[in-house]
């Protein structure tokens, strides 16, 4: 849906800082993004669908109240799930729209304001000149960050004098259900007029960014093709219900028509879970197989899998509005295994050098850091080892020898350096009896080190 | 989008530190050690007003598992830290990091847990008991233990 992080904060340097506290509750406790595919626990606390089951799976209780339950008792949040669609759909444009902006100064356009708070703050600041009134507007409207920022649920601001003024602004921004013909004036980002902020906030920007967007192309909304496929399906409902002239409106629409044909779906039973303790090897494998899922790995890796994917299958057929395929469960459940059930590492010993040249070609930094972790242990894998660093070997014997040739009073240096550079390219400090015991295709390379051996200490003498 | 755990663990990471960033609580912080890796934290706890950690500043060390947040990061002091329920190599003994963990915990939380824990101890389950006893008898005492074993953190 949303694959930009975003945060509540998003709002705080906006006119409304108050939104903040809407876009937190609109966000799951356990992952902290919008919630997708909400439920709603026994205890009354709302998750996502996969976020609780995943939590449920490691203990039986709600994680905000520590209620205990059981996974079962979940239910589908349709509307919410709606209304977070719909937030999310509009959430960029209505930050930008709520973005504080210096407001260009155009007396003529701007009809004086008459109210209460505006002019309390403008005699405040003893100015007779309205140019100067708009900027001090502006700076109560920047100040009013401030106090919000503190901490989340206290808007409160501090008792200083400023922003004491920022207080009555406040004030009159939370109360302005009341209808008042006129306050603060406000730019529309998009066709650039002016127009009361109340307004502007609750019809005029709608309707602006649906002409926009109707203007470069008529985009339909992102679900409503599913939605008008639901409709035939399950309601007579024709679909000349939405007319053309809605087409304003289309993406609300969308939303609401989706919440008000939303019922669960029973097409699909609920995979139990299962107590595997009781199970033996073979039967854990048929249950997989009758589900059509891999067998491969270890009893665990069985379990482990059989249990995501009934988290996944529950979440899906049971809580979603719009289930994907069984296919696509195992897609994602194929992509969760090979990201958790690896496969038991068996590098060494009769594996051998075959293995190890595929893994070279692979990947060579992960085969490097296989053979790495063995490599304080009996089960190190020399001979993987030496193939792995041929050419880095033969290199750097190549340079060492060029560098002896071409040798300068310097040389002790060099070869001392190269001779570490030899050591470290092989394995950070192995000792030289060490790599003597290194057999076949390396007694070239040894003789010839034995070489720069002796002449270093040649050098040294 | 769903199911991918590891991509949710650095998703919620990211998130949690943004909203750290726009936090405006002076006495705690805490920020990825390196670029690539977000499973390692450092953080910084200031010891709370009227304790006898007052002022003083420590670095923490978080390390979040690929199963976070359904299971609790390790939580280690790295400065030397003299509490009952802290031991010599800074582990640290609360509820909260172990079983009475939840889902919905985050970074600050836990922050600031442990620094309410520098004020209140829980004493009846010591890893120092040296230091849980002090606690009761001789505040002046404990004071200048405490003292005598932090450290200042210079890089910050």
């Amino acid at each position: 849906m949303d694959h930009q992080i975003t945060t509540a904060s998003d709002f705080r340097s906006t006119s409304i800082p108050n939104l903040y506290q809407l876009d937190t509750l609109l966000r799951c406790h356990i992952c902290k993004d919008f919630l997708k595919i909400p439920v709603l626990t026994p205890c009354g606390h709302t998750f996502c669908s996969l976020c609780i089951r995943e939590h449920l799976n490691n203990q039986p209780n709600c994680p905000l109240c520590l209620f205990e339950f059981r996974e079962s008792l979940l239910r589908s949040e349709f509307l919410v799930n709606e209304v977070i669609q719909s937030y999310t759909s509009i959430r960029p444009t209505l930050i930008d729209a709520l973005k504080i902006q210096k407001p260009i100064a155009d007396e003529d356009k701007m009809p004086k304001p008459q109210d209460s708070s505006l002019i309390e703050l403008i005699s405040e600041s003893e100015n007779d000149d309205s140019n100067t009134a708009d900027d001090d507007l502006q700076i109560v409207s920047t100040s009013e960050r401030k106090p919000a920022k503190r901490s989340m649920t206290d808007i409160l601001p501090l008792s200083s004098k400023p922003s004491k003024r920022t207080f009555t602004m406040f004030r009159s921004e939370r109360i302005k259900k009341k209808p008042k013909s006129n306050e603060q004036m406000a730019q529309c980002p998009i066709c650039q007029q002016f127009y009361p902020l109340k307004a502007l906030e609750k019809t005029h920007l709608d309707e602006c960014l649906t002409l926009q967007s109707l203007g470069k192309k008529s985009k339909p909304p992102k679900n409503f093709n599913a939605d008008l496929k639901s409709q035939d399906k399950e309601t007579s409902r024709p679909k000349s219900k939405t007319p053309e002239t809605d087409e304003n409106f289309r993406d609300e629409v969308s939303h609401v028509d989706k919440y008000l044909n939303s019922m669960a779906k029973s097409e699909y039973q609920r995979l139990p879970k299962i107590n595997f303790t009781s199970m033996n090897l073979s039967q854990i494998k048929q249950k997989l197989m009758s589900l059509g899922l891999s067998t491969s790995g270890t009893r665990q890796n069985f379990i482990k899998r059989y249990n995501h994917y009934e988290m996944l299958w529950n979440s899906n057929f049971c809580d979603s509005l719009e289930p994907v395929d069984e296919s696509e469960l195992k897609r994602q459940l194929l992509s969760w295994d090979v990201s958790h059930n690896k496969p038991p590492q068996n590098t060494n010993n009769n594996g051998g050098i075959s293995k190890l040249m595929m893994m070279k070609s692979s990947g060579k930094s992960s085969s490097y850091r296989k053979l790495l972790e063995n490599f304080k242990n009996d089960k190190f894998n020399r001979k993987g080892w030496i193939v792995m660093f041929q050419k880095d070997f033969s290199r750097l014997i190549k340079e060492a020898k060029l560098k002896i040739k071409t040798s300068s009073p310097k040389t002790s240096d060099l070869t001392e350096q190269i001779h570490e550079e030899v050591h470290e390219g092989k394995m950070q400090g192995v000792q030289v009896t060490d790599e003597q015991q290194m057999e076949e295709g390396q007694e070239i390379i040894l003789s010839e080190k034995q070489e720069v051996n002796e002449k270093t200490f040649q050098m040294k003498i | 989008m769903a199911g991918q755990e590891g991509a949710c663990v650095t998703k919620r990471l990211q998130n949690e530190l943004l909203q750290l960033l726009c936090s405006t609580t002076r006495s705690i912080s805490a920020f990825p050690e390196d670029d690539n890796d977000l499973t390692y934290w450092t953080g910084y706890v200031t010891g709370p007003q009227g304790t006898p950690y007052s002022d003083l500043k420590f670095k923490i060390s978080l390390n979040f598992p690929e199963s976070y947040p359904f299971h609790p990061p390790k939580v280690k002091f790295v400065s030397p830290m003299w509490h009952p329920n802290v031991d010599m190599s800074g582990n640290i003994c609360l509820d909260i990091l172990k079983e009475k963990w939840s889902a919905v915990y985050n970074v600050e939380t836990i922050l600031l847990s442990l620094q309410s824990l520098l004020g209140e101890p829980n004493n009846r389950s010591p890893l120092n008991a040296v230091a849980a006893e002090l606690w009761d008898r001789d505040m002046e005492e404990y004071k200048k233990k405490v003292l005598a074993c932090y450290e200042e953190i210079e890089d910050c």
